[in-house]
Parts: C-alpha cells; structure tokens; sequence
C-alpha cells in the first residue's frame, strides 16, 4: 500500500509530522539563535496541510512582497523546502549583521542574498538533520535559490509540484521572539509521497 | 600569522563571517573558493596551510574536493564545515581524510580552537 496524495494523511501521521515540524523548528531556533549571538525562542509552531490558495493567503496574499528560498531534497527523502521570509524577518537578520534597515521594494545585494540563502540552508539543514537522526534516512539538500518577489508569484513555484500531491502542502508557521521583537518565518514542505511512506514506515507508523 | 588558509562556501556571507573571527586571532593570510572546483585550481596553485569547506555547493561538492584535494595531496589539512551534520556525511568525510567536522552554525571560539589544534 503507498500514499497517493497528501490528503490521504490520517490523524495518527498528521500528528508524526506535527512533531517534526515541532522538533525542526526547536532546532531551527536553536540554529538561528546561534547565528545571530542572540536568545530566541521558539514559539509553539503551527503545522497545518493546506491548499496552495490558503497558503498563499497565510503569508499575506498574492501581493505580499516575500522572500522566498528554495532548497531541494534528495536522497532518501526527496521534494522541496520553501522559505518564506517576510520583512520583518529579513529587516531583523540583516539589522543584526550589518546595522541596515531592509525596504523589500529595493533589491537586495549579493551579500544580503548570500545570507539569507545561508539562513534558509542552515533552518533547512536542522529539519534535515533530526529527521535524518530519528530515521536513519540519508537526506541531502541543494544548493538554496532566492527571490523577492510577491506571494502568489513565489508560491507558484512549489505549485506544480503541489498538484502532483493533491493540491495540498505541509505548513510549518514559525514564530521566534528575539528580546521583545517577534519575527515569523514559514516553511513549506513539500515531499515526494513515496519519501513520506518511507518515513512513515521508518518511524515505525502504519501507511 | 603567516599560515595560509583557504576558505571554501558558496555563501561569501559565511566567508566574510569566517575571515572576520580568523582575522581576530591574528590569521590574516586567508584565501578564498565559492565552489569546490575553485577550491582544487586554488589548492594546487596556493598550497594552504589548512582548508576549511563547505560539502552543500554548486559545481563540485566539499565531499569531492575533498577527494580531489587530498590525492593531489594526501598531507592536506582538511576540515569540513557544513549545515549537513548526518553522521553518514561525517564519517565519510572523516574516512576521506577530513580532519574534524564543523556542524553550522558554529560559536567562532569552536572554528578558533580547531584551526588553533591543526596548526599549531
């Protein structure tokens, strides 16, 4: 028996994604809090599976100007990772490297790219690494691309792989507190539904 | 100091954050590789005292540099420094010859001590 569309999900392996969402995201934290020198906690994380127009809506709609990095998956585990950074996010990496205000309606340069490519690369490698961890699974992952570019544009990129899924994608809301700022990032997984059954299987769920 | 070190990250922001924290311990003589190919032209025309590289990057993996740069030269000084920190990736870097693995993110006091422990 496989997985043929991530709608099929029952509430048992919602719940084992639910915790790997949670425990990516403590580790996430932990990474990021070590990169910019700072404390931050993770705020309890929302995973939800949703359409490609909720959640285009749940980072602000269409028109929202987003950052978004995309890493492939490979190995044992393949689909994709899109980070979607909105601008407070963006606004609080760069203040804490480089002392600059960031204004989303101006390009970003090759060293403002370059970091947060890295941001996304080392968040993503934290998922990759405690899934990795609990399932003896080898996952590699790409080198991360950038855009600026508004939601729905950014968004369409995951899409087709989305309708190969069943229209639907793994959501990973976080929220981070640095001091008294609040920055959110969101994560959208979308894995290879032979990948997810392996996963299933490797951590002992029925599929 | 006067030890050479190559750098190798597709991100020049890691390579600028990596400099930053060697230049504070006195090691000024830093060369840089955006991509393992660079890294193996760089390695052969330079000679670095040690090398610190990325696996995750375009053209040539960390992981086959690594290979590459030690059959050129199985006395190379090779530490790894990646956001991939499976143990599958470790051990085989170890086994390529890999002097120490640095998962990312890093304190610098962690990069300072290996660099420090290998060169002496």
């Amino acid at each position: 028996m496989s997985l043929k569309n991530i709608d099929e999900l029952n509430s048992l392996q919602m719940d084992v994604l639910t915790e790997l969402g949670n425990i990516g995201s403590g580790n996430a934290a932990t990474s990021l809090s070590n990169l910019v020198g700072k404390e931050i906690i993770i705020n309890v994380p929302k995973v939800k599976i949703l359409g490609f127009n909720e959640a285009v809506d749940f980072v602000g709609g269409p028109e929202n100007l987003v950052v978004g990095v995309l890493i492939k998956l490979l190995g044992d585990i393949e689909g994709l990772i899109l980070y979607i950074f909105e601008k407070n996010f963006v606004s609080t990496i760069l203040n804490t490297f480089f002392g600059k205000d960031f204004d989303i309606n101006i390009k970003l340069d090759d060293m403002d790219e370059s970091t947060l490519k890295e941001i996304g690369n080392i968040m993503a490698s934290s998922y990759v690494n405690a899934i990795g961890s609990m399932t003896d699974l080898f996952i590699d992952i790409s080198v991360p691309s950038i855009c600026v570019d508004m939601a729905g544009a950014i968004l369409s990129v995951p899409a087709i792989e989305f309708a190969k899924l069943g229209n639907k994608v793994l959501f990973i809301d976080d929220s981070f507190s640095i001091g008294e700022d609040i920055i959110k990032s969101k994560m959208i997984l979308v894995p290879e539904m032979d990948s997810l059954y392996l996963l299933f299987k490797k951590l002992g769920v029925d599929v | 100091m006067d030890k050479k070190i190559l750098l190798v990250d597709d991100a020049a922001f890691m390579r600028m954050m990596l400099k930053s924290s060697l230049a504070k311990s006195g090691y000024e003589n830093i060369l840089e590789a955006a991509d393992g190919e660079i890294a193996c032209t760089v390695y052969q025309e330079e000679k670095p005292d040690l090398v610190i590289m990325d696996i995750t990057m375009p053209n040539k993996t960390g992981i086959e540099a690594l290979r590459d740069i030690k059959a050129m030269d199985p006395n190379a000084k090779i530490v790894m420094c990646s956001a991939m920190g499976q143990e599958a990736l470790v051990v085989e870097a170890i086994k390529l010859g890999a002097l120490d693995f640095i998962v990312k993110p890093f304190k610098p006091e962690r990069i300072l001590q290996t660099v420090s422990k290998i060169l002496g």
